[in-house]
């Protein structure tokens, strides 16, 4: 096993040439550094240069300007073939020619390896994602979730110093892809493999990240703990991204060290924050779903537009001084429960507050 | 700034890899050393005297010569005429294909297959036979003296019946898009089946009928062989330069002609390419969602499938002469069976015969792996001047192959290159004339495969040669065998280009077939015909075999 080793990009940039001399900016200066052994995702919809970045790592594309180091060195000029990276893709792009043995020695072969040995790897690395007994079958007799294994294993077998996800995940239906999802990190943690993982599905970044990379046209948003991104969005674009939350204007009141008080929905909240902010300023306040109660006795007053019925929770929208939130009850069994039209009260839990400018 | 900085980050792309560097190199060079620079020597060669100096003077006679003009005129009448028909008639078996409940639906990709492996003038060599002074209908039948089938009629028939098959490829691909839904959600709002034909088909393939009638009127135009054989005093460009440079030794006033004549089909192809080859409404509703319910109601079955049937049958029957006048004694006066043609042929002509198959033999690998690596590199790589390969490569398909004769015989006659007369003049000529048909179809083909398949391959450590030959090459191995198949036999039956490459050391099939119908010696030229067609059934057989016992499907092989 080639040992795991970091990657980092210094001011990257990439430019395509778009239809008519346009030119899109896909990367604009990013930089970032990963450990090795780390599984770090790049989270982002779709043309947010995530993938971009990935295809330059990988070698698949020529940064504009900037620089891409894998283990300390720099690899900007190396073809793909000569980097210690191995890559799974979304469409997971299994050789339809070869079978699922040849397939996955298909990079072992070129390393000129012993065909004992090959056998062996291959037949070792079949057996950690399950499909021993298939190996024999082509690509095209293989379902969706197959595929993705032997797609995994056609990576995994070349021990790469890097790993790197493009959306593997996207073409299976909603259950494989949580399974899929564990399968994935509980190998990469075996393996210790620095992993890249390139998505837009927020729950799939959540679900396995040691530290997520949020972007969005073209630079980094945020970065942190699956856990920080989420309790601490560092904007209104990341808040939104991630989970679900109301956005709600609101506006400074007073400060403190390490916390204002806001103004907003008819009373005042104190929230902790780091922004330096001054009286009178315009934020977001973020409220998740679930840091707001409903209550008969006492606190904001507000009204009860839609309630849903969705097994495990209870979906509200309520409308409040002219605002509309989504409030998530996640234990409709122990609470009452509201129907629309009811008048209520909301109890908002302050230290689940939280501002962005 | 911005182009600067873009060409070279795509110069130093290729140049991680230098075999790739090279590849590109290399297929560049030979693009602009055997396509560009002999149409540059024709376009050049109008405009310079003996001494060097520059004139107008040759095209400014060409262009006065009223039977210049007249044969200008006459081309493009021609080829009006016959794409018109054809379109039409080609339509009228892609109706009956894609609408019909009719049987014998096979012998419509005979049709299109015929042309192919048979000389180009194999149907006016067929017509003389019915036709001619001595014809099976004139004098066989009616008895008539006086018969004159040289000329336009004779002309025109003939490359309709030649050419109308290849409107009936473009539009029986094109009608098999379209979704059946959309007719029966017509219907079921209450229009008729003539209604819908009339508001729904014929809008829907619209552009394809533009891009059937000038594909034909390039092959119209270009076509040499039928002129010659049939053409009588109706000149054409095409034969016009061929009569011009070779039979008069005037080669000023041929590439003045030459010229004009590959203005007039370069013009077809850009506007048949780039303004009609884009419009596709067909595209937009997808792919048929299942199989249209075929007609048999008698009105279309009597109007569209009687005569598509009876035009096939007359076809065939224009095909089956060729064997059969080779086998008799005398035609149109003595029909005993002989052999004595085929004797004549052993006697004293083996030698065009195996020249023809050899050379064909030779250009083939060559032509399959050049046109492979052409497409690989258009669809897949990003290089400074891909552009020009692109174009240049696709281009040679509308040249017109007496233009790119003239051509090879200007540039290679002197130095640095001197080919006149050697075997390898001959097999370029075969290789670039055939090459285009080769790329387009790697092209297709490549673009039905994700470029991911070929990206991970790289990935896991395979040099972008081991990329090509261990996935691209299996992925597009039908491809690739139908383009060598093809190649062979466009080689062995290409005329227009080589009659001006051949030399008494070489001499091919096609030719020594069209001085046998000029010396009115039709059993002979039938005896060659039929050789060529065994020959060309027999490797493409044997290809075929040996491909399908390695699990490779060249079925659709016919397709060019």
């Amino acid at each position: 096993m080639s040992t795991s080793k970091s990657v980092s990009v210094k001011k990257l940039v990439k430019i395509f040439d778009g239809s008519g001399g346009k030119k899109i900016t896909a990367v604009d200066n990013v930089s970032l550094t990963i450990e090795p052994g780390e599984f770090v995702t790049l989270l982002g919809p779709s043309g947010c240069g995530k993938t971009t970045i990935l295809r330059m790592v990988a070698g698949f594309e020529i940064p504009t300007a900037g620089d891409v180091f894998i283990g300390g060195d720099r690899v900007n000029t190396l073809t793909p073939d000569r980097r210690d990276t191995a890559m799974v893709f979304q469409s997971y792009a299994l050789f339809p020619h070869l079978n699922v043995f040849e397939n996955i020695a298909y990079g072992l072969k070129i390393k000129k390896m012993k065909s004992a040995e090959i056998k062996a790897k291959v037949q070792n690395i079949l057996g950690l994602v399950g499909l021993s007994d298939l190996e024999t079958r082509s690509p095209n007799q293989l379902s969706g979730g197959q595929q993705q294994r032997v797609a995994l294993a056609r990576a995994l077998v070349m021990e790469p110093a890097v790993l790197l996800f493009d959306e593997p995940l996207s073409n299976l239906d909603a259950k494989l892809r949580i399974h899929m999802r564990r399968e994935i990190r509980k190998i990469q943690r075996q393996f210790g493999i620095t992993s890249i993982y390139v998505t837009h599905d927020q729950a799939e970044a959540m679900s396995m990240s040691d530290r997520i990379i949020v972007m969005n046209k073209g630079v980094v948003e945020q970065m942190g703990t699956p856990k920080e991104i989420y309790a601490t969005p560092a904007s209104q674009f990341v808040a939104d991204f991630i989970g679900t939350a109301n956005i709600i204007p609101s506006t400074v009141t007073n400060t403190s060290d390490g916390s204002v008080e806001v103004s907003t929905l008819g009373t005042r909240f104190h929230v902790k924050t780091q922004l330096p902010l001054k009286h009178g300023d315009e934020v977001k306040l973020i409220v998740r779903p679930e840091a707001v109660a409903l209550s008969r006795a006492d606190g904001i007053p507000a009204e009860i537009t839609s309630s849903v019925f969705m097994g495990s929770y209870q979906d509200y929208v309520i409308a409040a001084h002219g605002q509309s939130l989504l409030i998530v009850d996640s234990d409709p069994a122990n609470h009452e429960t509201f129907e629309a039209g009811e008048q209520v009260f909301l109890v908002i839990a302050p230290h689940k507050l939280h501002i962005v400018k | 700034m911005n182009i600067i900085r873009r060409n070279l980050d795509e110069l130093r792309m290729i140049l991680r890899d230098p075999m790739l560097a090279a590849t590109i190199i290399l297929v560049a060079a030979s693009l602009v050393l055997f396509i560009l620079w002999p149409l540059y020597e024709v376009l050049w060669e109008g405009f310079v005297t003996d001494k060097g100096t520059i004139t107008l003077q040759y095209y400014r006679e060409a262009l006065a010569k009223t039977e210049n003009l007249r044969t200008l005129a006459n081309t493009i009448w021609l080829g009006i005429f016959v794409s018109t028909v054809s379109t039409f008639v080609g339509f009228l078996f892609a109706y009956a294909d894609a609408f019909l409940r009719i049987r014998f639906k096979g012998i419509f990709n005979m049709l299109a297959i015929l042309p192919i492996i048979s000389p180009p003038f194999a149907l006016s060599m067929s017509f003389i036979m019915l036709f001619g002074q001595q014809g099976f209908v004139t004098r066989t039948i009616l008895g008539l003296k006086e018969t004159n089938i040289y000329g336009f009629e004779g002309l025109a028939t003939v490359q309709v019946l030649t050419f109308f098959p290849v409107a009936y490829l473009v539009l029986a691909g094109l009608l098999r898009q379209i979704d059946p839904a959309l007719e029966e959600a017509a219907r079921n709002m209450g229009a008729s089946r003539g209604h819908i034909f009339r508001t729904i088909v014929l809008p829907l393939v619209r552009p394809g009928i533009a891009n059937a009638f000038l594909l034909v009127f390039i092959q119209s135009v270009a076509d040499f062989g039928n002129a010659m054989v049939i053409g009588g005093n109706y000149n054409t460009l095409a034969a016009q330069i061929y009569m011009q440079a070779m039979g008069n030794y005037d080669i000023k006033g041929g590439t003045a002609l030459a010229t004009v004549l590959l203005t007039v089909s370069v013009l077809m192809f850009v506007i048949q390419k780039y303004w009609v080859g884009e419009k596709s409404y067909v595209t937009v509703t997808g792919k048929p969602s299942r199989e249209r319910e075929l007609t048999s109601d008698p009105l279309p079955l009597f109007f569209v499938g009687v005569p598509c049937l009876l035009i096939s049958l007359f076809i065939l029957v224009l095909y089956a002469l060729i064997p059969y006048g080779s086998l008799v004694n005398l035609w149109g006066i003595d029909y005993t069976p002989t052999f004595k043609h085929y004797q004549y042929v052993i006697d004293i002509g083996l030698k065009p015969i195996l020249d023809t198959t050899w050379l064909s033999l030779i250009s083939m690998p060559i032509t399959g792996i050049l046109g492979m690596v052409i497409a690989f590199l258009i669809v897949r790589k990003k290089f400074f001047g891909r552009g020009l390969i692109e174009f240049s490569s696709l281009l040679s398909m509308a040249i017109p192959g007496t233009v790119i004769g003239v051509g090879y015989v200007l540039a290679y006659n002197k130095e640095p290159l001197i080919l006149t007369g050697t075997a390898t003049i001959i097999v370029l000529s075969f290789v670039f004339r055939s090459m285009p048909v080769g790329i387009r179809a790697g092209i297709a083909s490549l673009q039905q495969i994700d470029p991911a398949i070929e990206e991970a391959a790289q990935d896991l450590g395979a040099s972008s040669f081991k990329v090509f030959t261990s996935v691209t090459i299996p992925l597009i191995k039908s491809a690739f065998f139908s383009g060598l198949i093809y190649s062979f036999v466009r080689s062995m039956t290409a005329v227009s280009a080589v009659i001006f490459l051949v030399s008494a050391s070489y001499n091919l099939l096609t030719v020594s077939i069209m001085s046998q119908v000029d010396g009115g010696k039709l059993g002979v030229a039938a005896a060659y015909s039929t050789v060529l067609i065994i020959i060309v059934l027999t490797v493409t057989g044997i290809l075929k075999l040996l491909l399908g016992r390695m699990g490779v499907d060249v079925s659709d092989v016919q397709g060019g």
